[in-house]
């Protein structure tokens, strides 16, 4: 048999085979309705490997398999490290797979905002959860602007009748966010000659290492009278708790660790205050269901900043919940269930009802629980220059306090 | 046959001639940066009078002791003619697995422990595999080796890493015994041992001869593969025990804590008087090593100068002592001699 009479063959082979699964699809087709519309997600983080951004990721990730989402999302998740130009090429690859939304927690402010501009002129929808890029076309859903440095500056002051040596500790150097925190709360501290800040340190928003930092600062200023710190205050309350004698009041972000310090009675009888506000992961979930209503066409949104609310509890509003589930207003979990740098933010009521802890630690979607659609009204993030707008002013009360007055004058 | 054989004279042992004194030169560099070390402490009281006390001294030996931990393995493998970057991964590794792995009850302590330990250290000697029977660089290899782990533990644990402190981890950090803190016991004890293993025992001198030169300690008959295997192998362990008790310190762990002892690991062995190209250098070195960078960073931290500025000042002090180290061969003697050129010109 010739090649020519073989190819023959088979060509009409193959025909007939797929005239056949034409006509099956058809006949099944008719029996079912057609399945809703998939839309194609990306889930792109720059570093992994702390609890608070595999807590971020988790939570996407169950609510994306949360009916009736779960038959409508196809998510897809990618790390690509701390270098931002890992990210863009991320990006371009999602671009290319003709993604309908993005949702992304930005290494940088200003570097992917090519790409994102490049993604958006095809269709691409960005959402920023947590921290921002200034290119108009994305959206950013943030605690940022919501004035977590200077209200904590404040409270300490308050605390400290305006007199005293504090420590700071800081987060990552050269970020946004870090810088944004310092400024706010030197706004503050700055307007009170008696608070004496005796001690910067970076602590990288890690435990640990604001554990070490911490502890060689009060190897030399013994005496300190309150500590301002970023994220990795758990490592804070260490060592402060490790040189047994005097504790101070702590402002910090919402790590387990630090939460249960404020109900430990030993340590409130040592002196040990504070409030516990910044970064919840929360905002992750916020943005992921904020996306999907723009969307599917449910909200009419055009892209914008969105301010998410400051987390702010101080230490007598700590209550620890009962095992695993949030209720009664608890916002600390046992020791035991998570980790000591665990984000306890994870939670709200009106915004993020679908979220439990399992959502938080597996990813896995709360049994029985359904999306709910979010409150029509959104809250608009103000201004702030190389924050989230390149070219922009900021508002003159940018400091301005939102969750704290000021008792001690100046 | 005669069987009385020739005397060399050449042969006969002889004292280190080299610096002209009674002590060995290779300890001079240690004993010159200890005296920093001690001079930067009470030049630290200017700048705030609580340094230079007892729990200032004790913080300084409890923040050493993870790197000095670190440092010890990365200074065999150095000796060794080698380089190990897969320390930070194994430090994490071995905090990680003791967070996880024993957790707070801290019943399965007893078998785990050893478990991890043995763990890393064949992970130390699958990059000792690579190293002496494949002959990929030590570079090269220990990087991916690293890599590897890290993955892996991202990977296994998705960012989140569950689990507190075993406490028998915290105890040995923070509790003491009959009035010493444990910390201090335990970092003299693990000087004691560290200095024992690379002087005296067979395998440390065979360190010395192969990173002194690889083809005479190989065509001189000695174990070459399973001593550089071996090295690598206790570095991984020796460095996944930092990890541990850096957990016990702080009470957990996370996938990047391994990251900032990588750097200081060799910096310490170096500054301790070590080549980095192997063949020279005393864990006495590298200890006092470890000291001096703790020192030097705690010190720093006090000033309240911005961090820019201390990072160049610790950078400035880093380079400045590594100048001032003993031996013909240094950087310093080097200079001095061609400024004498210069100058009879």
């Amino acid at each position: 048999m010739s090649l020519n009479r073989y190819l023959k063959r088979y060509a009409s082979l193959a025909a007939s085979a797929l005239l056949l699964c034409g006509v099956m699809n058809y006949a099944l087709a008719a029996d079912t309705p057609p399945p809703a519309k998939k839309y194609k997600i990306f889930l792109s983080l720059s570093y992994s490997g702390n609890n608070w951004m595999s807590e971020t990721a988790n939570i996407i990730k169950s609510l994306a398999k949360t009916p009736p989402y779960d038959k409508m999302v196809d998510l897809e998740e990618v790390i690509s490290g701390t270098d931002p130009q890992a990210q863009i090429s991320a990006y371009e690859s999602m671009i290319a797979t003709k993604a309908d939304g993005i949702i992304s927690f930005p290494i940088s402010p200003t570097a992917l905002n090519r790409v994102v501009r490049r993604g958006c002129s095809q269709g691409v929808k960005f959402f920023m959860f947590d921290s921002t890029v200034t290119e108009k076309c994305a959206y950013n859903i943030s605690y940022i602007t919501a004035g977590a440095g200077e209200n904590m500056a404040q409270f300490l002051v308050n605390t400290l009748g305006g007199k005293g040596k504090i420590f700071m500790n800081r987060g990552v150097p050269g970020t946004s966010v870090d810088k944004r925190h310092y400024d706010g709360a030197m706004h503050i501290f700055s307007q009170y000659p008696n608070i004496k800040v005796v001690s910067e340190y970076y602590g990288y928003w890690d435990d640990r290492i604001s554990q070490r930092e911490t502890a060689k600062a009060l190897a030399a200023h013994p005496d300190v009278d309150g500590i301002w710190s970023e994220l990795g205050e758990a490592g804070v309350l260490n060592a402060v708790a490790d040189r047994k004698g005097k504790m101070m009041p702590i402002t910090g972000e919402n790590m387990n660790g630090f939460r249960l310090g404020f109900i430990n009675d030993d340590y409130r009888k040592r002196g040990l205050t504070g409030v516990s506000a910044g970064s919840p992961p929360a905002t992750a979930g916020y943005a992921f269901k904020l996306m999907m209503e723009v969307l599917t066409g449910k909200r009419k949104l055009e892209p914008t900043n969105v301010e998410y609310p400051l987390p702010w509890a101080t230490a007598d509003q700590i209550k620890l919940c009962k095992g695993s589930t949030i209720a009664d207003g608890c916002n600390v979990f046992a020791g035991n269930l998570v980790p000591e740098g665990f984000s306890t933010e994870i939670y709200n009521p009106t915004l993020l009802p679908e979220v439990t802890l399992d959502s938080a630690l597996k990813g896995t979607p709360t049994p029985g629980m359904t999306i709910q659609p979010l409150p029509a009204a959104i809250v608009k993030a103000p201004d702030e220059p190389g924050i989230n707008c390149e070219h922009c002013q900021p508002p003159v009360d940018q400091y301005r306090l939102t969750k704290v007055t000021a008792t001690v004058q100046p | 046959m005669n069987t009385s054989t020739p005397v060399n004279p050449s042969a006969s042992p002889r004292r280190d001639q080299r610096t002209g004194s009674r002590i060995n030169g290779e300890y001079i560099a240690p004993l010159m940066l200890l005296l920093l070390t001690v001079l930067m402490i009470f030049a630290s009281r200017l700048i705030s009078p609580a340094l230079g006390s007892w729990s200032q001294m004790l913080m300084i030996v409890t923040l050493s002791t993870f790197l000095l931990l670190v440092s010890f393995g990365q200074g065999l493998v150095i000796l060794s003619g080698g380089m190990d970057l897969s320390v930070a991964s194994l430090f994490m590794f071995g905090g990680v697995m003791s967070a996880g792995a024993i957790g707070a009850d801290g019943g399965n302590v007893a078998y785990m422990l050893p478990l991890i330990l043995l763990g890393a250290a064949a992970i130390g000697a699958f990059s000792g595999i690579g190293i002496a029977l494949l002959g990929i660089p030590p570079f090269i290899m220990t990087m991916g080796t690293g890599i590897i782990v890290a993955s892996l533990a991202l990977g296994a644990s998705g960012g989140s890493t569950l689990g507190a402190s075993p406490p028998l981890l915290s105890a040995l950090v923070k509790g003491s015994i009959a009035g010493m803190p444990c910390i201090l016991v335990f970092f003299i004890l693990f000087c004691l041992l560290g200095i024992f293993i690379q002087k005296s025992t067979v395998f440390g001198r065979n360190l010395y001869a192969i990173g002194g030169s690889l083809g005479a300690a190989r065509v001189s008959g000695l174990p070459v593969t399973s001593v550089t295997i071996a090295a690598y192998a206790l570095s991984g362990l020796s460095a996944a025990a930092g990890g541990a008790l850096l957990t016990g310190y702080s009470d957990g762990a996370t996938l990047r804590m391994g990251d900032p002892y990588l750097l200081p690991s060799i910096a310490a062995v170096v500054v301790g008087g070590s080549s980095i190209l192997g063949g020279k250098g005393t864990f006495v070195g590298t200890i006092v090593g470890c000291l001096f960078l703790v020192t030097l960073d705690s010190v720093i931290a006090a000033t309240g100068l911005s961090q820019g500025w201390r990072q160049i000042v610790s950078g400035v002090v880093i380079t400045l002592a590594l100048l001032f180290q003993s031996g013909s061969d240094n950087a310093l003697a080097v200079w001095l001699e061609n400024c004498a050129k210069l100058f009879k010109k």
